[in-house]
């Protein structure tokens, strides 16, 4: 176990920076997870623990030392790829085994670790197997048992599971939680997919275009997300961002759009006086998940019209536009609204969020 | 359901009979075109069949017999008794497979080197290396057998004229070689290359471990076509050895033609027991041609 710290880390390939001065920390045994779209710099930054790029600048600290020029293997750090980086030639047990024939470990010893690592991988009947005799799965855990077998300070993961199929996704995480609970490595992990990120992270380190948003534990990041596109990224459907203007003074404020307005719950949104009362001038944005949304008799809080009707089984998705945004809200499956007809939407206030106009909420902790 | 009115159906059926006859009109094309090419390509060397076990005289007579009357053994007897042609076929074994291994070792080096590695000038190079893909070996055939000539002083005679290593070194350099394992090498997944860095392998256990087994059928592919190449090379042996029985099969064979009289039996069997070997042994690894050919294609 170690703790890994990234200092001002900077990544360039040329005149394109995807890494732009990120700090980061993974405590010891800690299941870190980084969370971004497609090339926001997330793969890099792991890349770049793992020692596979080059920094441009800044520091990689892993158990404390500085390790920017320390060779991948002197890093005690584990990497599971995406595409599992098997090679294809040799039998799991070989497989597993390249990394300790490398560090010229004495065969018997290898041997061992190799069956340790399988069993707890559940691989034993598969050691004479070569990989294409494997499902995704089995590939998968393959990988894992490689890294394990080093018994590495920290782990670095690269989108695991991104090759597997739903259900099997599904398993393979709940396994990975499974050996991250039982062997406490420090994980830091890569993944597009928040579901994956809210379920197995103790934390969410959220990235866009080489810079970090937001690093909260996924309860913090869902509830109070710290801008508009943490508050987007996060939850499916994402929360609604609403336009409105702000008005009032001292601790009544009210958030208006062209279709009604909103009492707005300064104490439980952390948003001080102050803070609005400073910025109200600039074109903010409301926020509200889907379920702090429910539909109301035309007329009250907000009105607009419903577009769409989407039941899911566990829930029925209302969209209803409101002006020129449209606005989804989460009903109970049994509920439902009829196309077309005139809604009130009921908001509740201790779960909203203000955006100000550089995108960031105004909420103060 | 779409309803078609008669008239739309005989027009079905008319376009529907163009388009089939179109189709074996192409059929019948492609045949043709193929046939011809396979003669072209084949029957030179099913043509010097029949006139290795026929004699000399049966070979002119009038009108011409492509079949032999009776199976004449004379010319490979006479070829094995009274040339030097096991020594000669000796010569060209350890030629072919000495310029293969050591060609072989040269390019899966330097395919990896220019695949993988990070050095200075390293397209300049790649880029000078394929140039010479365009120079003619004629036009190089000079300066190297002059060049040999003086690693024959500078060497005391280990590499020059008439010995293994001056046949063997100048063809072991190939362009193509290190071309075909470059490209092979780039097909590899990087993950491969990057797991076993951080498995703590050095470029060395990479290049041998894991690297060499995956590039198998391209080895394979360009060992054959290494060896062939030069198991019927004739142009740089003729330069390179004097000596009877520093020769090769090539050079061999065409002493065979005299200056009067050719005894084209003897040679049409001289060229065929040359051949049999080479075609057997692509026979033998035609399925690694196909694997390689399509290995590229369908590698993830």
């Amino acid at each position: 176990m170690a703790e890994v710290i990234i200092r001002q880390l900077t990544k360039s390939f040329g005149d394109n920076t995807v890494v732009k001065s990120v700090s980061l920390k993974a405590e010891n045994g800690e299941f870190l997870v980084l969370l971004g779209p497609s090339g926001c710099g997330k793969s890099t930054i792991l890349r770049l623990i793992a020692g596979l790029e080059d920094a441009t600048s800044g520091e990689i600290l892993i158990d404390g030392k500085i390790v920017n020029f320390v060779s991948p293997v002197n890093r005690n750090a584990a990497f599971v790829f995406q595409n599992y980086a098997l090679y294809p030639h040799m039998t799991v047990h070989k497989n597993i085994a390249f990394p300790l024939a490398t560090a010229g470990m004495p065969k018997p010893e290898i041997d061992a670790a190799v069956q340790e690592a399988a069993r707890i991988l559940e691989l034993s009947h598969l050691l004479e197997r070569l990989p294409s005799q494997l499902s995704g799965g089995q590939r998968q855990r393959v990988a894992l048992a490689r890294a394990i077998v080093r018994k590495p300070a920290v782990f670095l993961m690269d989108e695991p599971l991104s090759n597997l199929d739903a259900q099997l996704r599904q398993q393979t995480r709940l396994e990975l939680m499974d050996l991250h609970q039982r062997l406490g490595i420090t994980t830091i992990y890569v993944t597009h997919d928040q579901v994956e990120a809210m379920t197995m992270g103790q934390r969410i380190a959220i990235l866009k275009d080489g810079e970090l948003q937001q690093v909260a534990p996924p309860s913090e990041a869902y509830d109070q997300p710290a801008n508009t596109f943490v508050a987007r990224f996060m939850g499916a459907p994402p929360m609604n961002l609403i336009p409105v203007t702000v008005s009032g003074s001292g601790s009544a404020w009210t958030a208006a759009t062209q279709d009604g307005s909103v009492e707005l719950d300064l104490t439980s949104m952390g948003v001080t006086q102050a803070a609005i009362g400073a910025r109200k001038s600039e074109s903010m944005h409301f926020g509200v998940r889907p379920e702090h949304l429910s539909l109301a008799p035309s007329g009250t809080g907000l009105s607009g019209k419903v577009r769409f009707v989407e039941p899911t089984g566990s829930d029925t998705f209302v969209t209803v536009q409101l002006g020129e945004a449209n606005v989804v809200v989460r009903c109970a499956a049994h509920e439902t609204a009829k196309v077309g007809a005139s809604v009130g939407l009921a908001v509740n206030p201790a779960k909203a969020h203000l955006f100000g106009a550089d995108g960031w909420n105004l909420r103060t902790k | 359901m779409t309803v078609l009115a008669d008239g739309d159906g005989q027009d079905l059926l008319a376009l529907e009979r163009r388009s089939s006859s179109l189709r074996s009109v192409k059929s019948a094309a492609s045949y043709a075109v193929l046939v011809l090419f396979t003669i072209i390509s084949v029957g030179p060397a099913l043509y010097i069949i029949s006139p290795a076990f026929r004699n000399s005289k049966s070979l002119f007579s009038y009108p011409p017999q492509w079949l032999p009357n009776e199976f004449y053994l004379g010319n490979f007897q006479f070829l094995l008794t009274e040339t030097n042609y096991v020594r000669w076929a000796m010569n060209t074994l350890i030629f072919a497979t000495g310029v293969t291994l050591i060609a072989l070792v040269i390019d899966t080096l330097a395919g990896y080197a220019f695949a993988r590695m990070q050095f200075p000038l390293k397209k300049t190079l790649f880029g000078l290396i394929l140039a010479t893909l365009m120079v003619p070996t004629a036009a190089v055939l000079a300066p190297t057998y002059l060049l040999v000539r003086f690693l024959d002083d500078v060497t005391f005679g280990l590499v020059g004229i008439d010995t293994y290593p001056g046949l063997i070194l100048p063809m072991t350099v190939s362009p193509l070689g290190v071309f075909m394992m470059r490209q092979f090498i780039e097909t590899l997944p990087p993950g491969l290359y990057e797991a076993a860095r951080i498995d703590g392998a050095s470029e060395w256990r990479i290049f041998t471990r894991i690297v060499l087994p995956l590039m198998k059928p391209a080895i394979v592919v360009l060992g054959i076509f290494v060896f062939m190449l030069q198991w019927a090379n004739l142009l740089w042996p003729l330069v390179a050895t004097t000596k009877d029985e520093t020769r090769v099969l090539t050079v061999g064979i065409s002493t065979l033609q005299g200056q009067f009289v050719t005894n084209w039996g003897v040679i049409a069997a001289a060229t065929l027991i040359t051949l049999l070997p080479i075609t057997i042994v692509f026979l033998f690894f035609q399925k690694w041609f196909v694997q390689a050919s399509v290995a590229g294609a369908l590698k993830q």
